[in-house]
């Protein structure tokens, strides 16, 4: 296996766990995207309070019920709603990747045989295939709000009924790493642990870590991705600062409830935020082919930036230097603008994000056309790990149909994402992913 | 199409240090930390950032107001006041001054730098304010929300420095300081960033101070960490920061490196949300996986800015590690405890303590413990948890002025660990 420009070893995905609006697995995701379908949606829990009384109404909110499989009862009970995602996601992942019977539940699990007591001897034994790499298994989570209704639900006890009520679980499951942590301990992974916290660009800084990480031989293996959850005080505070979709007004003034995200659409006007996870292996190619695993996608490079012009709530006007950025990261994965087949955006119908995606993309091309452009987040909300999940599918040679909410054009963007007409498997892919406030990050995948 | 010749990884560079900040419970700036530190002077004492009295404990490292032409630059900066959050504004002053002391003026010398930032729990102490006025139903701006997510505080020193490189915040609870410092440090190896701003920071809050009581992990008193009769942490608050850069890079420009950021790496327990394993198994892998990063074995190591928490189990493990790592060297090892001054400064920890690892190398002399002296210590307290056979620098510091490598270990709830290797900078031109 031929090394990186880089000099290191080649990196590879080499399976994929999506826990989310679209169901549980690869495999729920892929109709969805081949579709084109704007995502299922719920209502938010508003008589909590938080919320304006004409503010946005719902969210993609995953089904909790589908993690049954994954997350074995006995597991669940000291996990919050984000922790249980991210296990089951990993798990999934796990054996998506051929690395062993993964399942936390079924019967199996219910006896206790698939999930070994805490501290048991051989827990973690699911990863499968020789200690030392299990070992050496890195874990590194992206989260953008962390476990905002465990902390939420803190607050609540420690503002509301006083100090001494706080409940020492809920704390446990409040810190950002939970997730994580909780994933390391199930999957036996005493690699490197890591959390990142960058809003939208977190998920790719993440995959680049793991896979730096691999590659330089401080892990074998890495469990990368990133989870989310829309608790009903996030949502609150999303509406509050303009970045949701508005449905239709009726006449009483409030949304019907017909949110829709319109990613570069001249009608834009927020995203519809999701919960969710996704979750990847990587390891090094050579790994995988000595095994006979069949990855996804290469990971060639990564590389991220930051517009130090953006407002702390939204996006700046720096596209000449994210676009010199960006092309600066397809130099370190080889590649000349013109040699990316396919981008995956992290377009999500939020007005500015989409203009500064738009710009920063036209600058790296330097007004050169653009190769074709999917934008999965109308099919799966923002955050919640749809956008990874659906960017890797991608690159692995999945139909994406028609990008959902686009109808009009917007002249003043340059840009119009893929009309749905069947597309060639891409030999290389970007994704893109502008965060709020300021980051940036974008991965260059190869087919496999 | 492909293009050939790519730049290879620069992995033999040698980073260091060229510039510290911190803000802590001993006062806004360096000079005020190394005093506070080096005369054993703990900042744990009763605080006033919230009514305590209904907490089951009354102390922390509270940080003092500012001095009055801080408080005016703070004043001067945009966003100012409705923005910006505590912690943010503890991790703007601490990297003030670590640009000024690395001779790097914050206009344009900063515009490629790379921010890798700690923090645990960012704006928290603001969002418990606007939920608090929710919860009693009165409205309140939304702007106090703007900088809440726990990457305000990196993100708030990137847009002041106008820093157009990398920017991640890292938040692994108590290891978050030392994660950051770890990916700067791969970073530049890799040649991705040429300059790096590394850090941490986290204010105290409600979340925090009744989340770590509800776990009986506050100690009711100051912290004693690995003495006898600890009975658990001290919180405190505050920021630090790091400006990281190649050795050849801070020589060109006429900087004076403080010390060399050696190595790192990390690992993780995989045992317990928030038990250590007990054996230190997981702390003592990232020991030895730093060293080897550094290229330096365990016999050259002169000094180790201890974890050290001051929770039985914790402290315990820490030791064990240390038995792992340095064997009968271990109880020979002289040891320093941050924390026990500062108190814990959660997703800051690790990046206050590598600063008071660098400071210790540059200044040859390692600041103490409080002294035991009508504190306690040996009580009754001491016959449930026996004080650890460490050399704890304890009482005056402790000249060294021939040190040259050092540890500072971060061992964060959820089980994740991470090392730093320094080394006492000399000039190989010298």
């Amino acid at each position: 296996m031929p090394p990186t420009p880089t000099g290191l070893p080649q990196v590879v995905i080499s399976g994929l766990g999506y826990a989310g609006v679209h169901g549980y697995g690869r495999s729920c995701l892929e109709p969805a995207l081949c579709g084109g379908e704007p995502p299922p949606t719920s209502e938010v829990d508003r008589p909590a309070g938080y919320h304006r009384r004409r503010g946005a109404r719902r969210a993609c909110l995953a089904d909790p019920a589908g993690m049954g499989p994954w997350v074995a009862p006995a597991e669940a009970r000291r996990m919050s709603p984000l922790s249980r995602l991210a296990v089951a996601a990993a798990r999934m992942a796990l054996e998506d990747a051929g690395l062993g019977s993964a399942r936390g539940d079924g019967e199996a699990g219910r006896r206790g045989a698939a999930v070994p007591a805490r501290g048991a001897r051989g827990q973690g034994d699911w990863i499968g295939d020789g200690g030392d790499c299990r070992r050496d298994t890195a874990v590194v989570v992206a989260t953008g709000f962390g476990p905002s209704s465990f902390s939420e639900a803190l607050l609540r006890q420690i503002l509301g009924d006083g100090p001494e009520s706080a409940s020492p679980y809920l704390f446990t499951e409040s810190v950002a790493n939970a997730p994580a942590a909780q994933i390391a301990i199930a999957c036996g992974a005493r690699g490197p642990s890591v959390t990142v916290c960058q809003r939208e660009s977190g998920a790719l800084l993440a995959v680049a870590r793991g896979a730096a990480e691999v590659a330089a031989g401080r892990a074998c293996r890495a469990l990368v991705g990133v989870v989310d959850e829309i608790s009903p005080l996030v949502h609150a505070l999303l509406d509050r600062f303009g970045a949701l979709a508005r449905g239709v007004p009726t006449v009483g003034g409030e949304p019907d409830g017909s949110e829709l995200a319109r990613p570069f659409d001249r009608r834009r006007d927020g995203v519809v935020a999701a919960d969710g996870a996704a979750m990847l292996v990587l390891e090094r190619a050579a790994d995988a082919v000595r095994r006979g695993a069949r990855p996804l996608a290469r990971v060639l490079a990564g590389g991220s930036a930051f517009d130090p012009t953006a407002p702390v709530t939204g996006w700046g006007a720096g596209h000449e230097r994210l676009g010199a950025a960006l092309r600066r990261t397809l130099d370190r994965a080889g590649l000349e603008a013109s040699g990316v087949e396919r981008i995956v955006s992290g377009g999500s119908g939020a007005r500015g994000g989409d203009r500064l995606e738009a710009a920063t993309l036209r600058a790296a091309w330097s007004g050169r056309p653009l190769p074709p452009v999917l934008v999965p987040k109308s099919v799966t909300g923002e955050y919640g790990g749809g956008f990874l999940a659906a960017a890797v599918l991608a690159a692995a040679g999945a139909r994406f149909g028609p990008t959902a909410g686009f109808a009009e054009p917007d002249p003043a963007l340059g840009l119009v994402p893929h009309d749905g007409r069947p597309l060639r498997a891409p030999a290389t892919v970007l994704l893109s992913s502008l965060a709020a406030g300021g980051a940036a990050a974008w991965l260059v995948l190869a087919a496999p | 199409m492909r293009k050939e010749g790519a730049s290879a990884a620069g992995s033999e560079r040698r980073i260091v240090v060229s510039g510290v900040g911190a803000v802590s419970g001993l006062g806004w700036g360096i000079e005020a930390l190394w005093q506070g530190l080096r005369e054993g002077r703990t900042a744990i004492r009763r605080f006033q950032r919230f009514d305590h009295s209904g907490h089951r404990t009354h102390l922390a490292a509270e940080v003092p107001p500012p001095p009055p032409d801080l408080e005016r630059w703070s004043s001067s900066q945009a966003g100012a006041g409705r923005q910006w959050s505590v912690a943010d504004r503890f991790a703007l002053a601490a990297a003030a001054e670590a640009f000024a002391g690395a001779g790097l003026a914050a206009d344009g010398a900063l515009a490629e730098a790379g921010v890798f930032f700690g923090s645990s729990t960012g704006g928290m102490w603001e969002s418990e304010g606007f939920l608090a006025a929710l919860l009693a139903g009165r409205r309140r701006s939304i702007h106090c929300l703007a900088s809440q997510q726990v990457n305000g505080p990196g993100d708030a020193v990137a847009r002041f420095a106008g820093a157009g490189g990398p920017v991640q915040t890292i938040s692994s609870a108590c290891a978050s300081g030392a994660l950051a410092a770890d990916a700067a440090l791969q970073a530049l190896r890799s040649g991705e960033v040429e300059l790096a701003i590394a850090g941490g920071s986290d204010s105290l809050c409600q979340l925090t101070y009744a989340g770590f009581n509800a776990l009986r992990s506050v100690d009711e008193q100051p912290c004693r960490p690995f003495r006898a009769g600890r009975a658990g942490m001290s919180l405190g608050e505050g920021a630090a920061v790091l400006v990281l850069e190649p050795a050849a890079r801070a020589l060109a420009r006429g900087a004076r490196p403080l010390a060399e950021l050696a190595g790192s790496a990390s690992s993780c327990d995989a045992h317990h949300m928030t038990a250590p394993h007990p054996r230190g198994e997981g702390a003592a892998a990232a020991m030895l996986a730093a060293l080897a990063d550094a290229g330096v074995g365990a016999d050259a190591v002169d000094f180790l800015n201890a974890h050290g928490t001051g929770t039985p189990l914790n402290d315990a493990a820490e030791w064990h590690a240390m038995e792992e790592v340095f064997g009968e060297r271990a109880a020979r090892i002289p040891l320093v405890a941050t924390k026990a001054l500062v108190g814990h400064l959660l997703g800051s920890a690790g990046a206050i303590e590598a600063v008071a690892t660098v400071l210790a190398l540059a200044r040859g002399e390692l600041h103490p413990a409080w002294s035991e002296e009508g504190i306690g210590g040996d009580t009754a307290d001491g016959d449930a948890v026996p004080a650890l056979p460490v050399s704890l620098v304890v009482g005056k510091p402790l000249p060294v002025p021939e040190a040259r490598v050092a540890l500072s270990t971060s061992l964060a709830f959820g089980g994740s660990n991470a090392v730093l290797v320094f080394r006492r900078w000399s000039d190989p031109a010298a």
